[in-house]
């Protein structure tokens, strides 16, 4: 039991972070699916710059450097280059997935792979099992009630939720949209570089090319699961946590059984649930339509 | 005394198109001041300039003598300015408390909890008469409601000017007479009132003063209301625009609509023959998106007749229309349309039938903006093929411009995007869809909304023509003029049911009462 | 046509803004941006057998983005391309080995009906739930690629594995060279047979039948269709399949022309590289040939870059990114911006 709530809220962590990013994204108007190539160029960025100059504190800050700066690209092409937010949201992923794979091809060959020499910090064996939770972990919950109590108990929040959902209300008692939504993905930079820093620092310390492996994505549904609501999109996003830990365990118990390619398959599966489950409750998302309507 | 608000040689331009032309006006403090037109004579663009949500082209606006930079709200605001706008700015998913608050500045309170939000605004709302508990959300209030929450909304600062666009369009005379009591008591505690209106029988209500625009230039006023009268103002609301085309007994009668002077009573029309083209019997349906439903709906529409729904929006209107259509499943009741039953049948098969729909919404529902005309005009006859037929898209651009031409559309070309249109030619290209030769029943919701004044009279024009042909016509309406003055019946519609049924000469007063279900 | 002309100039003014971050992040990273351009130029379009190459990976490229436009067209998302891809590779290869002994032509037919088939059924899943339960299909079809990559890696290094195969990449054992479509090269009559095919019935279906001009309202108005009696789940279930069913054919084609085999992980970026394709042509057929002979270009480019020039095959998945980022901008920066005539 114990390894399992250690285990799902690592694995959780860096989703949770960057399904943060998403929620204020969200509420401010914009569907991000640039979150996995945020979540990678964090891993990325705080591995290597971890790796170049020796200290995981820089590698943090150059992570939530390079997010904030993609971002601040993400908001120009959506905002004033009046780009579709889904298919631009893709590019940025792709420029993402892309852009790490070139960066450690230049730095380091073709490996594919890089080690950094230390994580973020951890608590400790004196915790016993929980020793293994590091800041970011730990940092979570007050996190996530930062979000929530922004979004839901500010006057900042509900002029960001005005911009999302009506952008003419928001414009008419002054309030720029355009601007808010600037701020949310701003401020969602810094969760995703957390989140991807997290993903890379957190455990084996290592990045590998392609590791966020849809992580991003899923967040983003997480985000969808919780109907936008950043409680919700914690619960989500620990959901598929679980089915991950799940299929590993049932792998250790089954073995040949429960073959590989399968085990692996299952937090996917479950992402195609949860929006399909979240679609019959509250009514599709339906994003695209969104942006290919009239308007 | 300095003017509560003034501009001078305001002008506003979207592109090519001056929508406000060297407008040049001064309002005194603590009166109510109507700004009255027809649609498309530059009212709302003058509200949105006046609250600092559009920036002048050219000329200033000043407030309290003071000068206001254009396309600043945040400015228009501290200064006391604050707009109430036709179609509510409240996001649907806000409770009352949350609305009231999302508007304010200044650091205090910019941090609260749930309860202490619902306090503060308990008060405030109470003290104007706002009868909803702070934490109900916006998207679960009446209209009036939410159209009471947006006044106390632009109320909850310090409000010195209060502008209202078009309040009265979504409410029941009853409830706009209550309205106009409201602001007169804001008026006397020291509000200065701006009303854009373009009924003369409201202006002549409400207002101390009434200002005409038309074409985005002003055509007169600020004029002390009390030396004014109905036919003066109609006079300058329509100007010297050619007369539409018909008997000049109707004629009378639609420009006595048109701006809302005297009720029309309505003339008899005698009916072409009794047969049905359509009925409901007892239709009843679920609640919708919007929470509306149909309550044991039976009505019939004869050959040659024009059946008006009256009734205040949100009461049905929008789930009769789509049980006509079979865009909403029946949990009771049949369908008749030609004398088939068609309760089970799609709309397409409907439509096969001679159904045709003007729907309520121009842009969305009756038009792909984006696409160009030939394909909005083509979709009707493309849906009743089958969708691997080959097409010849020159035949069908040839149609769509001989279709257009005949109705008088102004086009340049069938390939440009509908959006290119203005609203009464883009009404146009529906009618020509829809009023075609095979169709039996023509269902128009809200036909003329936002036409202006050519354009309306030809919309009135084709439904009278329509008619003597021997169609059944569904007009809905929340315009009761335009109601009263073509409808040859009319029914009226109140939480889902039918709650009267009227026949010319009608009586505002029983058609009124009928609408907010007093008998 | 003067829409038309200013739909070209600002693809390629995009293009070009692409082109400039990406320099941008090859200077950073301490490569010579012109060196770059111009090894990709060599790549793609200059050097020996350039253009074959082009063909080879432009023809395939080519049979997906036409289903995306008929997707995109009528306003359904479908970026499961890659996945539909994969899953018409395995259909194939299951159809070969599952028909031994029969006449080449007879495998060669079926094989390509089970890769269209297999295609079509990976993007009716998405499709039913986007149509019945309005499930977004983004989503659904960006984790259905992710699956059918860890299907793919399951079936050749599984129940399809090459027996004598060895190394890192799993493979099937190798297509017989008479059901084969084409030699390792990818350019073969039947393989250009087979795509101008498809081109053809992608433009007379989306220009010259009611399914076109209804999938394309519906598309930019869904709300309008179904207040003139269209039943957009027919239109958007029809989209979804052919979308599916073309993917599954260029895999199907992979499969049985160039590559000779079914490869765990082939062509990775073949989906988003086909998206792509589709969104530079502005949702037409006939655009989508030649953007495809450039991106056709830029694939072989991404293998001449490693082997040849030494240099990271990333930097195309790079350069296809930008561009995927500044495509669909609909502003123009105000230099580029053609005088406006007054309206009549």
């Amino acid at each position: 039991m114990m390894d399992l709530i250690v285990a799902v809220l690592r694995t959780g962590t860096p989703m949770i972070y960057v399904a943060m990013a998403g929620v204020l994204a969200q509420r401010a108007g914009v569907w991000n699916l640039g979150l996995e190539g945020l979540m990678i160029t964090g891993a990325c960025a705080s591995a290597v710059i971890a790796e170049q100059t020796g200290s995981v504190a820089l590698g943090l800050l150059g992570a939530v450097g390079f997010c904030v700066l993609l971002s601040a690209l993400l908001w120009l092409v959506i905002e004033k280059l009046k780009a579709n937010p889904i298919i631009a949201g893709l590019g940025l992923t792709g420029l993402g997935l892309g852009g790490t794979d070139f960066g450690i091809q230049a730095v380091y060959g073709s490996e594919g792979a890089v080690t950094a020499p230390a994580g973020i910090p951890t608590l400790g064996p004196a915790f016993g099992p929980f020793g293994v939770l590091d800041a970011l972990v730990l940092a979570m919950p007050v996190m996530v009630f930062g979000v929530w109590f922004a979004c839901r108990r500010t006057r900042f929040g509900l002029r960001l939720t005005a911009s999302g959902e009506h952008p003419f209300a928001a414009r008419s008692v002054g309030a720029d949209p355009a601007r808010m939504r600037l701020i949310a993905l701003l401020l969602g930079g810094v969760l995703a570089g957390l989140g991807g820093a997290e993903l890379s620092l957190g455990g084996l310390d290592i990045f590998s090319v392609g590791m966020t492996a849809g992580r991003g994505f899923m967040a983003f549904s997480a985000v969808i699961f919780g109907a936008g609501h950043p409680v919700g999109a914690t619960f989500a996003a620990l959901f598929f946590a679980l089915v991950e830990f799940l299929g590993i365990k049932a792998q250790l118990v089954f073995g040949e059984h429960a073959p590989r390619d399968f085990v692996l398959m299952l937090p996917y599966i479950a992402t195609v649930l949860g929006i399909w489950i979240s679609a019959r409750l509250r009514g599709g998302a339906l994003l695209s339509a969104i942006e290919m309507r009239d308007g | 005394m300095s003017a509560a608000l003034a501009c001078d040689g305001l002008t506003i331009r979207f592109g090519a198109f001056t929508a406000l032309s060297a407008v040049s006006l001064s309002f005194a403090p603590r009166q109510i001041h109507a700004v009255c037109g027809q649609n498309g004579a530059g009212k709302t663009t003058f509200a949105r300039a006046c609250a600092g949500l559009l920036a002048p082209s050219a000329g200033t606006i000043q407030i309290g003598g003071n000068p206001l930079r254009g396309g600043h709200v945040k400015d228009a605001r501290a200064a006391g300015v604050e707009l109430v706008h036709q179609s509510f700015a409240l996001p649907p998913s806000f409770t009352i408390a949350e609305a009231m608050e999302f508007g304010l500045t200044g650091k205090r309170g910019a941090v609260f909890t749930r309860r202490g939000l619902q306090a503060r605004w308990r008060g405030h709302l109470e003290a104007l008469g706002v009868d909803a508990k702070p934490s109900t959300r916006i998207r679960d209030l009446p209209v009036e409601t939410q159209q009471a929450v947006e006044i106390a909304r632009a109320l909850a600062g310090d409000a010195r000017v209060l502008i209202l666009d078009e309040p009265t369009a979504v409410l029941a005379p009853a409830a706009a007479e209550a309205l106009f009591e409201r602001l007169k008591r804001l008026r006397d505690s020291g509000v200065t009132v701006l009303i854009i209106l373009h009924k003369i029988r409201e202006v002549l209500a409400v207002a101390d003063t009434v200002s005409v625009l038309r074409g985005g230039k002003l055509v007169a006023g600020p004029d002390d209301a009390a030396s004014l009268t109905a036919a003066r103002i109609a006079t300058a609301i329509i100007g010297h625009s050619p007369a539409p085309a018909g008997d000049s007994a109707e004629t009378a009668e639609d420009i006595g609509a048109l701006v809302g002077t005297d009720l029309p009573h309505g003339h008899r029309h005698t009916l072409t023959g009794p047969r049905s083209v359509a009925a409901l019997t007892g239709v009843t349906t679920r609640p919708g998106a919007d929470g509306q439903s149909l309550q044991n709906i039976t009505l019939t529409v004869g050959a040659g007749e024009i059946l008006g729904i009256a009734g205040v929006e949100g009461n049905g209107q929008r789930p009769l229309v789509e049980a006509l259509a079979g865009l909403v499943p029946l949990t009771e009741g049949s369908v008749t349309l030609d004398g088939a039953t068609v309760t089970d049948l799609p709309l397409a098969e409907r439509r096969k039938r001679g159904l045709r729909i003007i729907p309520f919404e121009r842009n969305t529902e009756g038009l792909s903006l984006s696409s160009p005309l030939w394909e909005n005009f083509a979709a009707r006859s493309l849906l009743a093929k089958s969708a691997l037929s080959l097409i010849d898209p020159a035949a069908l651009r040839r149609a769509a411009h001989k279709a257009f031409q005949s109705w008088d559309v102004r086009f340049t070309s069938v390939d440009n995007p509908a959006r290119s249109l203005s609203g009464g030619n883009a009404q146009k290209v529906i009618l020509s869809r829809e009023m075609d030769a095979e169709a039996k029943l023509i269902i128009l919701a809200q036909p003329t909304r936002g036409l202006d004044l050519g354009a309306t009279a030809f919309v009135w024009q084709a439904m009278r023509e329509t008619r003597d042909r021997g169609l059944g016509l569904i007009l809905i309406s929340s315009d009761l003029d335009e109601l009263f003055d073509i409808s040859d019946r009319l029914i009226v519609l109140q939480g889902g049911r039918i709650a009267g049924q009227f026949a010319p000469p009608y009586d505002l007063g029983r058609v009124g009462s009928a609408m907010v279900g007093e008998h | 046509m003067r829409a038309r002309l200013l739909a070209i100039i600002r693809a390629i003014a995009f293009i070009a803004l692409a082109l400039i971050l990406c320099g941008i992040i090859f200077e950073a990273s301490g490569f010579s941006a012109p060196d770059m351009f111009s090894a990709i130029l060599d790549g793609a379009f200059l050097s020996d057998g350039a253009l074959i190459h082009d063909l080879r990976w432009a023809c395939p490229l080519f049979v997906s983005a036409t289903g995306v436009v008929v997707a995109f067209r009528c306003g359904y998302f479908n970026v499961g391309t890659q996945g539909q891809f994969y899953l018409g590779g395995v259909g194939a290869t299951v159809a070969v080995a599952l028909l031994p002994g029969l006449p080449a032509v007879i495998v060669t037919l079926v094989a390509i009906l089970a890769g269209i088939g297999f295609g079509a059924l990976w993007a009716f899943w998405p499709g039913w739930l986007r149509i019945r339960s309005g499930t977004d299909e983004v989503i659904t079809t960006l984790m259905g690629n992710f699956i059918a990559g860890l299907l793919l890696v399951w079936v050749t290094s599984g129940p399809l594995k090459d027996p004598s195969g060895s190394g890192q990449v799993t493979s099937s054992p190798p297509v017989p060279l008479a059901i084969r479509l084409s030699t390792d090269t990818g350019v073969s009559v039947w393989i250009l047979a087979l795509t101008v095919l498809v081109g053809v019935v992608t433009w007379v279906l989306v220009n010259r039948t009611a399914f076109g001009v209804l999938g394309g309202l519906a598309g930019r108005n869904p709300v309008m269709v179904t207040w003139q009696g269209a039943r957009l789940s027919r239109l958007g279930l029809g989209a979804f399949l052919f979308s599916g069913a073309t993917a599954g054919l260029a895999g199907a084609m992979e499969v049985l022309g160039p590559d000779g085999r079914l490869v765990s992980g082939f062509s990775p970026a073949h989906g988003f590289t086909a998206v792509l394709i589709a969104l530079v042509a502005n949702l037409s057929v006939s655009g989508s040939v030649i953007v495809a002979l450039f991106f056709g270009g830029l694939a072989s480019a991404s293998l001449y870059l490693p082997v040849i020039a030494g240099l990271p095959s990333a930097a195309i998945d790079m350069v296809n990114a930008a561009i995927a980022l500044f495509i669909t901008s609909r502003a123009m920066p105000g230099w580029l911006r053609l005088p406006r005539r007054n309206r009549s």
